[in-house]
């Protein structure tokens, strides 16, 4: 029982690690809060629909399953990242220095607009996903494990591998850690601030579209609202690892999803979504700087 | 090599720089002297492009630095050592020093570490230490090794005796001849006057946002209103 529900937990604490990734990447550099990184995240689950559903009219899902999942992937990807680019460059630069209010504002007047874009265009009803994964799976310790499950966790554990040695062993990588500590310096030295902020969103929203896939294809059903609440669920993944600190994101992921599948199984699950929101009162109340959160050291 | 013509630069609506006239030529050093809040640190944060002007000119080797961003300022040959050293501190020093050489690209990338660990020895031995970790000194050092790695033409380096021990000081300066020698322009910002002056070809005296005076080391050294105000004699 225990066992199974820390693979549920894993599997859901997965894809909330790489959702909050987004955000405390952004806000290491900017110190925005972009409430909008949520909405990424739907669109990544919306545009999967779309693309494996016109995939299967074509009969590629027929023909190669795996190839039909690749390409869906990719043009997700492509367009989620090219929304995260956008957003940037229209709702948050012209704000760079402006007080900090103004770009959060900002960013709830994004998030707003994408889930009436949503609305408007695919409907307000809840929309399927073209493939049924079903239960099939393997046993593991005596416990049930669906394929899907198992992807679910490989992708995301193979996802922020990558991004860790990304940002620690490229050129690129290392000056986004740079720009983070010290824009200005940063600036300098020869960094490209503007290109560095606009990777970082590219990056955030990759990952959040990876996340909207998974979703989608874990749980079948999307709406225009699923942005939300898992926005701040990921938020307070981010919060609760100490925000601004990408290891910090995905040990955070990883504790909420595995909170929220015990104390389903052990509370009730009809709390399902309050457990996100304790977690974040009490961490505000006792450690606002987060469980790896930096202390700030400053030398004069 | 570098020339402000009448600058004026402003935060929000105090005027920082009332048009300050500077020139440094190739090859020379050039210092900066006044008190604090004459507009030193201003000054070189105008010429690096984080501050924009509100009017007049700054070329470098004959080309306007209008409306050329800070990075690419970098990739023209300007660098900086902006105050209180600013080493990036969750960054190892090999990392700063690698960000230093951003950039270029890692043109001269090897030559030039070899020439800032045998400048510096003690950054080759602390290299996979944080840069946040090092002494007052040892940043200073990094700050400026990190500077060397993008190959300048002209290095701006703003009050880097700061805060040291004087021992420090005195290897600092020794270093900044070194550079020069070594072909490196160089606009030295200090309040340290005496050591300043001794060092440069030339000097400046800004006072409130304008020039004072202007004139060769030696002869600022000697000029009795310097003597009085920066040397305390």
């Amino acid at each position: 029982m225990l066992l199974q529900q820390l693979i549920n937990g894993l599997t859901l604490g997965g894809v909330y690690a790489i959702i909050a990734i987004g955000y405390t990447m952004v806000y290491g550099i900017l110190e925005l809060i972009n409430f909008a990184h949520g909405e990424i995240y739907m669109l990544g689950a919306y545009l999967a629909i779309i693309f494996l559903g016109l995939f299967t009219a074509m009969g590629l899902t027929a023909t190669s399953l795996p190839l039909a999942l690749i390409l869906t992937a990719i043009l997700t990807i492509i367009f989620c990242s090219a929304y995260g680019f956008t957003m940037e460059k229209v709702a948050y630069k012209p704000l760079r220095n402006a007080p900090r209010l103004s770009p959060l504002i900002s960013a709830i007047g994004v998030s707003i607009f994408l889930q009436n874009y949503v609305m408007l265009t695919q409907g307000a009803t809840d929309k399927v996903f073209p493939q049924r994964f079903g239960e099939a799976g393997f046993q593991f310790m005596n416990v049930n494990v669906t394929y899907l499950q198992a992807m679910i966790i490989l992708v995301s554990g193979l996802l922020m591998f990558f991004l860790h040695l990304f940002i620690h062993k490229t050129r690129m990588g290392k000056a986004m850690r740079a720009t983070a500590q010290d824009k200005t310096m940063a600036a300098l030295v020869g960094i490209n601030v503007d290109s560095i902020i606009s990777v970082t969103f590219i990056i955030g929203a990759g990952l959040a579209a990876v996340a909207g896939i998974m979703v989608a294809s874990y749980y079948g059903l999307v709406n225009y609202f699923i942005g939300y609440i898992a926005g701040i669920k990921a938020f307070t993944a981010a919060v609760l690892g100490g925000i601004g600190n990408i290891p910090g994101a995905m040990l955070g992921g990883i504790i909420l999803g595995l909170v929220e599948s015990t104390g389903a199984a052990y509370i009730s699950s009809e709390y399902k979504d309050a457990y996100a929101f304790i977690i974040l009162i009490v961490i505000l109340l006792i450690k606002p700087s987060g469980i790896l959160g930096k202390t700030t050291e400053e030398k004069v | 090599m570098l020339k402000l013509t009448s600058v004026h630069t402003s935060y929000d609506h105090i005027k920082a720089l009332k048009g300050i006239d500077i020139e440094v030529d190739k090859g020379e050093i050039a210092c900066l002297i006044g008190s604090n809040g004459a507009g030193k640190t201003t000054t070189l944060l105008t010429i690096s492009g984080i501050l924009k002007p509100d009017s007049g000119e700054i070329t470098f080797e004959g080309e306007p630095l209008k409306n050329i961003s800070p990075h690419n300022i970098v990739n023209k040959g300007i660098c900086q050592v902006p105050e209180g050293r600013r080493v990036f501190p969750r960054l190892t020093v090999l990392e700063n020093i690698e960000m230093g050489a951003f950039g270029a690209k890692g043109k001269n990338f090897h030559r030039n570490l070899e020439k800032i660990f045998l400048l510096f020895p003690i950054l080759k031995e602390r290299k996979n230490q944080m840069g946040g970790t090092l002494s007052g000194g040892e940043q200073q050092m990094l700050a400026i090794g990190r500077a060397l790695m993008a190959n300048p033409k002209l290095l701006l380096l703003d009050e880097p005796s700061l805060g040291l021990a004087p021992i420090m000081v005195s290897k600092i300066f020794k270093t900044i001849k070194e550079i020069n020698e070594e072909g490196v322009t160089i606009l030295l910002v200090e309040q340290n006057a005496k050591a300043a002056l001794r060092l440069s070809h030339c000097g400046y005296v800004l006072e409130n946002g304008t020039i004072k005076l202007h004139g060769s080391g030696e002869e600022l050294l000697h000029n009795e209103d310097v003597k009085k105000a920066y040397l305390g004699e």
